[in-house]
């Protein structure tokens, strides 16, 4: 298995290059410097900035100089918007508590969701099935901001004036386990109830397709329960896509929910890099990206061990 | 303890001279002090000694201001002091802090604010910036600036290039804050979030919580300051006269609270966690009642109080006099913009995306500074709509129906409701045929093709920087062109002359009479579409006392002071 990672690793090296290239070109297209300091910087100070941030220097070799700190894990960087704080001080700090949101959320929305699809693909055709996808389909019509707004609105502030307790905080963060219902739960609901429309009838295709499958016919024909069938079988079967699935959302963990953070005050990388672009902070969105696309590129990896893990039939080779 | 928002992300640093925001300004002038701050009570805005025992004496030609700062005003108890105790603050700070400010290494935001002021300021940071570039050697701040003359730790003379009025207000603006110089050479890089001032409130780094909020303690070593006696009128009935002659500041414990959208900020306001809001605007009919802009009986039930405040904006359509089409200073070319001026109804803007609640007005003086028209009407005026008058003056412009005009190219930003409001500026202007190719773009986009002279018709705006019409008819003075702040390229020798001339006078009717001169100068010129001044509007939670909303300054919330937080009247 491990040669299997080394090698998809060195396949990935030219990939992650070309992105890292795309990135940095991309970023320098209209002058960083300029567009950072705004209409009254003048050229003089346009000139000092860009030359103390090497960027007066060939592309090549700010290519070669990035490149050179992404590998050592050099994030010393200071940010242009915030003098004092590195790129790696950024991300070390924003990282809980947009984990704090995104971990229970996938995992709550990734076991309701498989356990809704499963009910409805079970029920299929019935009430019971059109009642489900019907509020799946309901719950991903509706936008991220109509739930942000309703729930902060009936969750915190109502709940807070009718009856004097402070069940969800409107907005904010603390670290520590003891805070994270008050100031997290609200977030993470929402971020279910939104994802789960879409999961639940992807993972409801899924088992619908499982359902029609030769062994499942078998199985049933040996007299084995369907419950039984369903649950132990079929799961079992449907579990490729399902960790494509989870293994897909793998980097948006790290990014983090921008809305809900922008929202709720939680102090994560969404609302880190997304204040970063409004600001033209040129070194946080650029460390950013290239730490997205490479963890993009690790969870593609674990994906393929992954697979080889639920499913004896493939190899890592 | 206060608790009060911010209705933005983290500030970008406490250092001074790095700050360049609003944000930044309330969030540093807690911790940070000027030579001279504006009182409190007072409208229109007058300047007092807040580090000085004295406003400064000014030699008969203006050009020398003697100092005398206040005796025992201490900096912050910090490690970088021997001890950990604080010292008090003498001359060689007020010279430190200022050489900041011309220093490139520190990234400062606002030298243009003592750029051309103080005799060889500007040859001073000409050549110690040439010698860091070229790596001979640090940036010297112990080398002599001409203009710059210690008498003693607590008396130091200020000498101008040139009379220069707007010297006062720039003493007053948080970039020229005075900083200790141990700070800076101990913390480095981590300066602009370990302030050590002389402010009313310190703040530990750790009660920086990004994304967050800062909590900031009462110094206890704060220099004798009191609150004000002298007052407005309205003050007596807002009750804001009770605490006249306390020691500063009235609370133990000031908390600000970041608040990136709205919602949340309004929701806090109403359960009480904050102590004031602004209003924002979709909240603005919840608030008030559109039609009379009082506030809803609920509120006055709750004990919630509203205050409002004319900002000094000068929001416009600015034309590139360089332009071959819109620009010239020709009878046909200024008659063209002057058509097209006409054609724009500001009301309607107004009505239609600010609810009616801005100012709308001539010239490029916004309200509350000598030179703004009475009413915001001038005797020169091509503010619109006037649809005859346009197609008449379109006509005289070679243009008769709009034909042989080719179509107009019009940049703004994509901010905001941009896309909403050009498309009615589009249409007004159809209404005398004349077609506009909007060019909806980012901001950044925006200002690289004013700062090129390559936008010949733009939406921009301008805040006053401080409380003086100086500011604004600095905009039109043809060496300040872009990508200097003059982004309309306008140049007229005489009103090169005028500005000149009152850049170095105190205020007085003589003054007043050619800001009124310039502003019509370049109202008759027609280099712009305008104005407009937002107004703000707040409302206060009635255990908040002493509040007095201005947008002008931040050093106020030493002033303010709580009674039980979350009691309403009406419970």
């Amino acid at each position: 298995m491990w040669s299997y990672i080394i090698r998809r690793l060195i396949y990935y090296i030219p990939v992650y290059l070309g992105v890292i290239l795309l990135v940095m070109a991309i970023l320098r297209v209209q002058d960083p410097v300029a567009i950072h300091l705004g209409k009254n910087a003048t050229q003089e100070r346009i000139d000092a900035t860009r030359e103390a941030f090497g960027l007066d220097r060939p592309f090549a070799e700010q290519y070669a100089t990035f490149l050179k700190k992404l590998i050592t894990f050099d994030f010393t960087e200071q940010s242009w918007d915030f003098p004092g704080v590195t790129v790696g001080s950024m991300i070390r700090r924003s990282i809980v508590p947009s984990l704090s949101i995104t971990v229970p959320a996938l995992v709550l929305t990734t076991l309701l969701s498989i356990g809704v699809g499963m009910i409805s693909a079970y029920f299929r055709g019935q009430a019971v099935d059109k009642a489900l996808v019907f509020v799946a389909v309901l719950g991903m019509c509706i936008s991220v901001l109509v739930y942000i707004i309703l729930g902060q609105y009936f969750g915190a502030y109502l709940i807070y004036k009718k009856t004097g307790h402070e069940l969800f905080a409107i907005q904010g963060y603390e670290p520590g386990l003891q805070y994270w219902a008050h100031y997290c739960l609200l977030p993470v609901m929402i971020s279910v109830i939104v994802a789960m429309g879409y999961d639940t009838r992807f993972y409801r295709a899924v088992m619908v397709e499982e359902t029609g499958r030769d062994y499942i016919k078998t199985a049933l024909a040996k007299g084995v329960t369907k419950r039984k069938v369903m649950f132990v079988h079929m799961l079992k079967n449907a579990m490729i896509p399902i960790v494509t699935q989870v293994m897909i959302t793998l980097p948006f963990l790290i990014t983090g929910s921008i809305v809900l953070e922008m929202y709720f005050g939680i102090p994560g990388m969404g609302r880190a890099l997304i204040m970063a672009v409004n600001s033209k902070d040129f070194p946080v969105i650029q460390a950013f990206t290239a730490v997205f696309a490479a963890l993009f590129i690790v969870s593609i990896i674990l994906t393929d061990v992954m697979y080889a893990l639920v499913d004896p039939r493939i190899r890592l080779s | 303890m206060l608790r009060l928002p911010l209705r933005a992300d983290d500030p970008k640093s406490l250092d001074p001279v790095q700050g360049s925001t609003a944000y930044d300004n309330m969030a540093t002038c807690q911790v940070y002090e000027t030579l001279v701050q504006y009182k409190y009570l007072v409208r229109p805005l007058e300047l007092e000694p807040l580090l000085l025992s004295e406003m400064p004496t000014i030699s008969e030609d203006r050009l020398t201001y003697q100092f005398k700062l206040k005796p025992g005003v201490l900096f912050h108890d910090d490690p970088c002091f021997p001890g950990g105790k604080g010292r008090e603050l003498v001359t060689d700070d007020v010279f430190y802090s200022w050489k900041r400010m011309a220093d490139n290494g520190n990234d400062p935001k606002s030298w243009w604010l003592l750029e051309n002021t103080i005799a060889g300021f500007d040859e001073y940071r000409h050549e110690q910036n040439a010698a860091v570039k070229e790596k001979k050697r640090t940036f010297d701040y112990d080398a002599p600036v001409t203009g710059l003359q210690k008498i003693n730790d607590h008396e130091f003379r200020v000498i101008l290039k040139e009379p220069v009025q707007r010297f006062m207000w720039v003493l007053a603006m948080f970039q020229t804050s005075i900083v200790p110089r141990e700070a800076v050479e101990m913390y480095g890089d981590r300066f602009g979030r370990h302030p050590v001032g002389t402010g009313a409130f310190t703040l530990a780094e750790e009660d920086w919580r990004p994304g967050q909020r800062m909590v900031y303690y009462k110094n206890p070593s704060y220099h004798a300051c009191y609150y004000p006696t002298e007052h407005m009128p309205e003050d007596v009935a807002a009750g804001r006269t009770k605490d006249a002659g306390k020691r500063l500041p009235l609370v133990d414990r000031l908390e600000l609270e970041f608040f990136v959208q709205d919602q949340p900020m309004w929701l806090s306001f109403r359960t009480g966690k904050i102590d004031y809001t602004q209003v924002p605007d979709e909240y603005f009919d919840e608030a008030f009642i559109k039609r009379t802009k009082q506030l809803r009986p609920k509120y006055v039930r709750e004990g919630i109080t509203d205050q409002k405040v004319e900002l000094l904006d000068f929001i416009f359509r600015g034309f590139n006099m360089e332009d071959e089409l819109l620009g010239g200073y020709s009878e046909k070319q200024k008659k063209l913009r002057q058509a097209i001026s006409l054609a724009v109804d500001l009301e309607e803007f107004n009505e239609a995306f600010y609810s009616g609640n801005n100012s709308v007005y001539d010239g490029p003086i916004p309200p509350g500074l000598e030179g703004y028209p009475p009413d915001g009407k001038a005797d020169v005026s091509y503010r619109g709509p006037n649809l005859e008058r346009a197609r008449q003056l379109l006509a005289e412009a070679g243009y008769p129906d709009g034909k042989g005009l080719p179509r107009i190219e019009y940049y703004t930003s994509n901010a905001s409701n941009n896309v909403e409001q050009t498309e009615l500026f589009k249409r007004q202007l159809s209404k005398i045929n004349i077609d506009v190719n909007a060019q909806i773009v980012e901001f950044s986009t925006l200002i690289e093709k004013v700062h090129n002279k390559k936008a010949p018709f733009f939406g921009f705006a301008w805040g006053s920087d401080y409380p003086d019409a100086e500011n604004n008819l600095a905009l039109f003075y043809s060496p300040n062109a872009a990508p200097g702040s003059n982004s309309f390229n306008y140049n007229r020798p005489e009103y090169d002359r005028l500005y000149e001339r009152i850049r170095s006078m105190p205020p007085s009717p003589e003054r007043t009479e050619l800001y009124i001169k310039m502003r019509d100068m370049v109202i008759e010129d027609a280099a712009f579409i305008g104005s407009m001044g937002r107004t703000r509007f707040y409302l206060i939670n009635p255990w908040l006392k002493n509040f007095k909303a201005t947008e002008d300054f931040y050093n106020w919330p030493k002033y303010l002071d709580v009674t039980e937080r979350g009691v309403y009247p009406s419970q």
